[in-house]
């Protein structure tokens, strides 16, 4: 007898997952569905097959321009998240130091903060100190928001790699930076590929944030936002939408699968 | 600092990264981009600065005037209760999720966690889209009730686009993959032999289930709870583009505030300091549940 579920209960509970992940994937299915349909509305009944919709995004400029502006956003930030996130991991996972505790939390803090407050705070830093709002001051928030991301994912994969490796590449006479560069930074790179692509996804999605502190030139986000005002726009952003959705979905499930694979490679536990 | 950390490892001049020098930009970063952005929030809301020229003296007039207007209040308890109800449902219904995939014994339990939690990691505005289109007047809804006859053409369901439901219907929609993986996490680790012994013990599921499965997982679901009920109390995306004027929230009334009409920057900030307020106690009462594998204890 399993101890957890009955028969029955596994059954009913099974049905119950596969209901929700039907609900959750049936807009997304809805989308799909009406970015090929011909007519200007999405609404019943389907008046058939186009590929329209995805030509006119494809030809349409503004939408790259915001597509490439949010693309460089997304690569600059993670870039920086992932700089500021290994080292502030190595202090955490590595040294032992007074305030450590309290260190951690700020670090983490951007996790809880509402958006629309640092978006806010942010508007009046720059507003204050007289900086022009554009791409560089919505790349230095999406850092900030960014780097707790990077620390969770890097700080339990430094302290599943076992200390005393890097302790004797030190022994035997490599310099620190050697050391991280021979030993530590190997080890952790599946780490640090997964925190620069959840970095990078969660940057090039992120709006309210940007709203914000972006100058004239729309990111993606912020250029799809305004077309959702637009009806006559809304066949052509439901082709974009499907693009974007299937993409991301295939990039997580990639790095998913990446991540266990170079994991199992690198099964290094502590201790010992 | 660094206690300990020369005595164990000999110096190498320059070549040392010491503790210092390892936190020294990250916590840089955050109190130039972070802390002190919030400090001049504070300045703008006791009109130590303020968006129109002339001289300025600390003053808790913005304070006051919020406290006494109770447009801002009333605005806070509807933004707290949408997202209470919301947090609440979605929890409920992850915890069935979370069971199934950590306690029933399927081997493809982390390929169904991924297919649960994928739709999360996809684009937040993307996702209100698609209920945009589902929920409007003439959207997916409606116009497949006219089609197939349910409803007469000009009696739409009027109340399902621009409706505090659909504000609530789409936030649960978007945090529901998320909520099932704090607690996934609490079942997981969970020692099945508790269970057994219970069992010999004579305990019928639904007593052991009681006993010991809910009070053990109970620390993911109140981190779960955590985890949506903060980032939606702030909400302000979802409520402009589904929530119309009765699905206004508390975030809308902060940017509208900052915003292009009549900005009014002293009451806004006294209304996003007052947020963060709350947040940070909420923060501080849950924290004991919120240890992320330990980061902030040795």
């Amino acid at each position: 007898m399993d101890v957890a579920l009955s028969r029955n209960g596994a059954w009913v509970l099974r049905a119950f997952f596969g209901l929700v992940v039907a609900f959750l994937y049936a807009p997304i299915v809805i989308l799909l569905i009406f970015s090929f349909n011909n007519s200007d509305v999405p609404s019943f009944p389907l008046s058939g097959f186009t590929l329209h919709w995805y030509h006119d995004f494809l030809v349409n400029g503004d939408l790259r321009a915001a597509l490439g502006t949010s693309a460089v956003i997304a690569a600059l930030s993670s870039l920086g998240a992932v700089v500021l996130g290994v080292l502030a991991s190595i202090a955490l996972a590595r040294r032992r130091f007074r305030g450590q505790a309290a260190v951690a939390a700020l670090l983490l803090s951007p996790l809880v903060i509402p958006y629309v407050v640092f978006g806010i705070s942010l508007l009046l830093l720059f507003h204050q100190l007289g900086v022009a709002r554009g791409v560089p001051t919505v790349v230095i928030g999406h850092i900030v928001i960014t780097l707790p991301y990077t620390i969770l994912v890097l700080v339990p994969r430094l302290e599943q790699i076992d200390a005393s490796l890097e302790e004797a590449a030190f022994d035997l006479g490599a310099s620190r930076l050697r050391t991280f560069r021979a030993i530590t930074l190997p080890l952790i790179l599946p780490a640090v590929l997964s925190a620069f692509l959840i970095a990078f996804t969660t940057s090039f999605d992120e709006y309210a944030v940007a709203s914000f502190v972006i100058g004239t030139r729309p990111t993606f986000p912020i250029y799809l936002y305004s077309a959702l005002r637009f009806p006559s726009q809304l066949p052509q952003v439901i082709a974009v939408a499907v693009v974007v959705l299937v993409l991301s979905l295939t990039v997580v499930v990639l790095a998913e699968a990446g991540r266990r694979i170079a994991e199992r490679r690198v099964p290094l536990e502590r201790g010992g | 600092m660094g206690a300990g950390e020369g005595l164990l490892t000999p110096s190498r001049g320059g070549q040392r990264l010491t503790t210092p020098s390892l936190l020294g930009l990250p916590l840089a970063w955050l109190g130039v981009f972070f802390l002190a952005p919030i400090a001049i929030v504070a300045a703008y809301s006791f009109d130590v600065y303020s968006l129109f020229p002339g001289p300025h003296g600390f003053t808790l007039a913005g304070w006051r005037s919020v406290a006494h207007d109770h447009i801002y209040l009333r605005l806070f308890w509807k933004s707290a209760q949408m997202s209470l109800i919301v947090s609440a449902i979605i929890v409920v219904l992850a915890y069935p999720l979370a069971y199934y995939l950590a306690l029933s014994g399927t081997k493809r339990k982390y390929i169904l966690l991924l297919l649960l939690i994928a739709p999360f990691l996809t684009s937040y505005l993307l996702r209100v889209l698609a209920w945009k289109v589902i929920l409007g007047n003439e959207g997916v809804i409606n116009s497949f009730l006219v089609w197939t006859g349910i409803r007469a053409p000009d009696h739409p369901l009027s109340q399902l686009l621009y409706s505090r439901f659909a504000v609530m219907l789409v936030l649960g929609y978007i945090w529901l993959p998320f909520v099932a993986l704090p607690i996934f996490v609490s079942l997981e680790s969970l020692d099945r032999r508790l269970l057994e012994a219970a069992s010999d013990l004579g305990a019928g599921r639904l007593r052991a289930f009681l006993k010991i499965t809910l009070p053990l997982s109970l620390p993911g679901v109140v981190a779960a709870f955590f985890f949506v009920f903060v980032p939606t109390l702030g909400e302000f995306v979802t409520p402009s583009l589904v929530g119309g004027a009765s699905g206004y929230m508390y975030g809308n009334q902060i940017v509208d505030l900052f915003g292009a009409g009549f900005p009014d920057w002293e009451t806004g900030s006294v209304l996003a300091l007052f947020l963060i307020a709350i947040v940070a106690v909420l923060t501080v009462v849950f924290s004991r549940f919120l240890q992320p594998r330990q980061v902030a204890t040795d």
